[in-house]
């Protein structure tokens, strides 16, 4: 199945899409994805109660969050209570290592997004201080790169040993899907997601046209 | 003929629009917007000793060229709203692409949402945003 795990609802300070008009709009276009992840900006959105969406267009709708670190910005899967006491979700600089760390020791996984971006990516900081061993995943295919940005990223991939996953990065209604990731196994809910993360059942895959 | 609301389904494209934005038309609207006492919008050298790419469009420039792109499109529709998230720097003399995409038709209060992108000559998305259109017929 094809997640997008990486989107951005009206609830992120810089999104302008509202959760059912990605829904209207992946069944419109016929896209090929069964769900999306929203990862909203410095924040888990708690609140939300997106399951009526769900039944209605079939689509699954899972939670996750996009926080801001030393190193870039990282997507965090599979948040809990736990977690969000382990370190400030709205912080702009937290230690990557310890997101990380933190983040599987309380039971999700923490992939850093859009590595080969400047300045909010991987790849610019290990030039400068050098890699962080706990990476396990990156972002290799993003919808909001610019020329050359994902090629950084999969070579960094190369470069580490690193798995690839895909999200559109979408803001806007009509941008969601043009990234995803593949997953060999089904996923129902956020466990299964970061199950299937560590086990790297996955690939991403570009949706662009 | 006009644009009718009944007319407009969800994933319409409106047509490309490539503004013109030579570094002399910038200076006008500079000027018209008393923007003009900053060089960033009206000299390439003085804005590059800001350390920008060159002189800049103003970003409320770039809303006005997707909100006239909309409305050269829509007729007699009203934009009720229009929302913008500057991304990158839109520098004159290039060569953008304004596009926009209906993503929401709601029949009730006969408005559209319009999602509005300009991309730069590398396909960098510099503004995007999104626009409310109401229509009467």
């Amino acid at each position: 199945m094809n997640l997008d795990l990486h989107s951005h609802s009206i609830k992120s300070d810089d999104g302008r899409a509202k959760v059912e008009n990605y829904c209207e709009w992946i069944r419109k276009k016929e896209l090929p994805l069964d769900g999306f992840v929203l990862t909203e900006h410095r924040q888990f959105d708690d609140e939300s109660d997106y399951r009526n969406l769900e039944d209605e267009y079939g689509i699954l709708i899972l939670k996750a969050s996009e926080v801001e670190t030393d190193y870039g910005h990282v997507l965090i899967f599979g948040v809990n209570t736990d977690m969000r006491h382990a370190y400030d979700f709205g912080a702009i600089n937290l230690s990557l290592d310890h997101v990380i760390e933190a983040s599987e020791r309380c039971g999700g996984m923490a992939v850093p997004c859009h590595p080969g971006r400047p300045n909010v990516g991987l790849a610019a900081h290990y030039h400068e201080r050098g890699p962080v061993n706990s990476v396990t995943i990156i972002e290799t295919r993003n919808g909001g790169s610019r020329a050359g940005e994902d090629e950084a990223s999969i070579h960094l991939a190369e470069a580490y040993g690193y798995r690839g996953v895909g999200g559109s990065d979408a803001h806007l209604v009509s941008q969601i899907g043009k990234c995803a990731t593949r997953f060999d196994t089904p996923i129902r809910n956020e466990a299964d997601l970061v199950a299937a993360l560590k086990n790297g059942d996955f690939e991403a895959v570009s949706c662009q046209t | 003929m006009s644009l009718r609301f009944q007319d407009i389904e969800l994933g319409d494209e409106l047509p490309e629009h490539r503004p013109d934005i030579r570094l002399e038309i910038v200076r006008e609207f500079a000027g018209a917007a008393r923007m003009d006492a900053a060089a960033r919008f009206t000299d390439h050298d003085k804005a590059r000793e800001e350390g920008l790419p060159g002189a800049i469009v103003p970003g409320i420039m770039s809303q006005g060229i997707l909100a006239a792109m909309v409305h050269g499109w829509s007729g007699d529709g009203i934009i009720e709203r229009i929302d913008t998230v500057f991304r990158a720097m839109v520098v004159a003399d290039t060569e953008p692409i304004c596009r926009g995409v209906v993503t929401d038709v709601d029949p009730g209060t006969r408005t559209i949402v319009v999602d509005l992108t300009m991309q730069n000559e590398a396909h960098e998305t510099t503004v995007l945003g999104t626009a409310t259109v109401r229509f009467s017929v």
